[in-house]
């Protein structure tokens, strides 16, 4: 942006906002990970990062899609009764096999997105109406569909949420490769691009031809695709699908890393590994409190102080 | 025009096939429950519990069960264990006293849709109200208007705070302090009466969660000065928070001996917690409340130290107290039923009892 007028101080300030924009979200996580190093008892071990990054792994490849959909200026309130649907789907399919029923999760979690996203880019509706339109159905479908709690015993299903390679959880391996082919899609693909463009000015994306409603569309598939993926993945650490319980809320856990990671909600920028950074900060902050034995009523109120602190950071300057 | 309706047809199409062709795991073989097992017994024998009621006292006039329209209003959706118990034992038990005309509502856990709901069955005409209350408080207007009818109500499982035989009829339930402080004995058993302890809490803001966790450390205190409680936080009666929160615990107190959870789902969440940190059974001892069938298969398992039960069949009780009173028997203000122990000395036998 211009700096090109004022004094020394002038342009400091500005300065200042853009770094705290870009890097305060690995500034928080750092500080958080020193005061634990500090101050809880065997926050060294492996075990216990193990634990967090497994903990954080629905959240984190929720956010990913959260993070496209706000990059077009949008927001996909239903990834959380999606996760309930693809759990759902998941064990009523289980009878084929693991992987059929992991493929029917994905679709149906798919066929969600593509329904809020033609909602959104042809028909015009607001992304918060449309998809809390989906947020409230799809978790009754999902409801419909398993009443309540199902413990299954599938071998490969339950081994996908709790088995390891070279001691990294392969869920925790899954999360990462999501994140490196969203940095991928983001940064180098025309997609990526047209998203961040549409974003950015949309009647100008229009005039210039970008085919707006494709993208559009298909962004909020990914956006399903990627929480009904997080669904399976919960459902397999918890060996259990409960589509009552399962995702409530986590829509405002993946809200939160993408603002907290510094995407602005105004669209035409994505932070992908500062999303990433984002739910990790959040995900330590619980734990943090948890491990002190603190009520949880304070992680709610640290988080909020988190989240204006990052807002304020990454608010448009006049 | 033609995209969007193609791509919600086809997300239509997909969404509503989806059951069509489903294929669930076999099911796991366990007994299925006969007709009277776990049926709930009355502790505090009826009479001598305090002030009483009867019909004439109440100011109601007798009528026929069979033949008049009686209400159920259900708090939470039927998607745990003790609720779908709950709500079949009752319908099951009208059904088998040839109820023609009971109303079942569910309020989905909001208070203001159970006001509404019961509103509702007053103004179709119940002479009958069975209620399990989600909060205690705010009942006034419900109360007054089924006071001017004289409709009698027969709250289940938690109470609401007003006069017995006047504002309702009685109240059928368990005392949760009491499975606390049984939650407790069964614990400081279990570690010989030293060690450390963690609590999962229930539900914050919730009777249920206030005096499971005051009957549990007050025993402790007056029984076991060995005992500590050295962890409390939240798994929010969830199967999943609960993981969540053991697996934390754990990991920054190995030290712990034993975990005391306020429901079952939070216990065999914190099961799967120790599953996946490589423990053995037995290696941290869990008590939990509630007798659900997956916790009764766990305990035989090895899993759970113990289960204290929290009996969700209210059908036989609610309708036996409703018959007495229009028969003009005395009824009391209060009617505590005595709940169970599962232990691995019962936990096999008992599993076709358990819900």
């Amino acid at each position: 942006m211009a700096e090109l007028t004022g004094g020394r101080a002038a342009v400091l300030k500005p300065r200042l906002y853009t770094w705290a924009q870009d890097y305060g979200v690995y500034a928080a996580v750092l500080a958080l990970l020193l005061f634990n190093v500090l101050f809880t008892p065997h926050f060294l071990d492996v075990s216990n990062f193990r634990t967090q990054l497994v903990q954080v792994t629905p959240i984190v490849i929720v956010s990913l899609g959260m993070a496209l959909v706000i990059g077009t200026q949008g927001i996909d309130l239903s990834v959380g009764s999606v996760m309930a649907l693809a759990a759902s789907l998941a064990v009523l399919y289980l009878g084929y096999g693991w992987l059929p029923a992991l493929a029917v999760a994905l679709v149906g979690g798919a066929a969600a997105g593509a329904a809020g996203g033609a909602l959104v880019a042809y028909v015009g509706v607001q992304p918060i109406v449309a998809t809390l339109a989906l947020l409230v159905g799809v978790r009754g479908l999902a409801n419909v569909l398993v009443p309540q709690l199902v413990e299954f015993r599938n071998p490969g299903l339950i081994a996908l949420g709790s088995s390891s390679v070279a001691g990294v959880p392969v869920i925790v391996l899954i999360a990462a490769a999501l994140t490196l082919v969203m940095v991928f899609v983001v940064r180098r693909t025309t997609f990526g691009r047209q998203v961040v463009a549409i974003g950015g000015n949309r009647t100008a994306s229009e005039l210039s031809g970008l085919p707006v409603k494709r993208v559009l569309l298909l962004v909020y598939v990914i956006s399903g695709l990627l929480a009904a993926l997080a669904g399976v993945l919960a459902t397999a650490r918890l060996q259990a699908s409960d589509p009552t319980s399962l995702g409530l809320f986590i829509e405002l856990s993946a809200i939160t890393a993408v603002v907290v990671g510094g995407t602005p909600l105004t669209g035409g920028r994505i932070r992908v590994v500062s999303t990433v950074m984002g739910a990790l900060l959040m995900q330590l902050l619980a734990a943090t409190l948890i491990k002190h034995n603190l009520p949880q009523s304070w992680t709610q109120m640290v988080q909020a102080v988190i989240i204006l602190a990052a807002v304020y950071a990454t608010r448009e300057r006049r | 025009m033609k995209p969007p309706i193609r791509a919600a047809a086809l997300a239509l199409a997909v969404l509503l096939t989806a059951s069509a062709c489903a294929k669930q795991e076999e099911p796991q073989s366990a007994p299925a429950p006969s007709g009277t097992a776990g049926q709930q017994v009355v502790r505090t024998p009826s009479g001598s519990a305090g002030p009483t009621c009867t019909l004439e006292k109440f100011g109601g006039e007798k009528f026929d069960l069979t033949t008049a329209t009686v209400g159920f209003s259900q708090s939470e959706k039927e998607a745990n264990p003790f609720r779908i118990a709950e709500t079949k034992s009752i319908k099951d038990e009208a059904a088998k006293l040839g109820i023609a005309d009971l109303k079942v509502t569910n309020a989905q856990s909001q208070f203001s849709k159970q006001i509404t709901d019961v509103q509702q069955l007053i103004a179709q005409g119940v002479r009958l109200l069975v209620i399990a209350p989600l909060n205690s408080d705010g009942w006034e207007p419900v109360l007054q208007q089924a006071a001017a009818k004289k409709i009698p109500i027969i709250t289940v499982d938690r109470q609401i705070n007003a006069e017995p035989c006047a504002d309702y009829l009685t109240f059928i339930g368990s005392d949760f302090y009491e499975q606390g402080r049984r939650a407790a004995d069964r614990m400081i058993e279990a570690l010989s009466g030293q060690g450390k302890v963690a609590i999962l809490l229930g539900a914050p803001g919730n009777n249920v969660t206030t005096e499971r966790t005051n009957g549990f450390k007050d025993r402790v205190k007056e029984k076991a000065p060995g005992i500590t409680i050295s962890f409390e936080q939240t798994g929010e009666f969830a199967r999943e928070k609960g993981q969540q929160v053991t697996e934390q615990l754990i990991q920054s107190n190995p030290d712990i001996n034993g975990i005391y959870a306020e429901n079952d789902e939070m216990a065999l969440g914190a099961v799967t917690a120790l599953k996946g940190a490589g423990k053995e059974p037995g290696d941290i001892k869990i008590v939990s409340v509630d007798g659900t069938r997956s916790a009764v298969q766990a305990i035989a398992d090895g899993w759970l130290h113990a289960v204290i039960e929290s009996n969700p069949r209210f059908g036989p009780l609610a309708f036996e107290t409703a018959r007495k009173f229009l028969d003009g028997e005395p009824i009391p203000g209060k009617v505590i039923i005595s709940d169970r122990d599962y232990d691995s000395g019962n936990a096999e036998d008992a599993l076709g009892e358990a819900y």
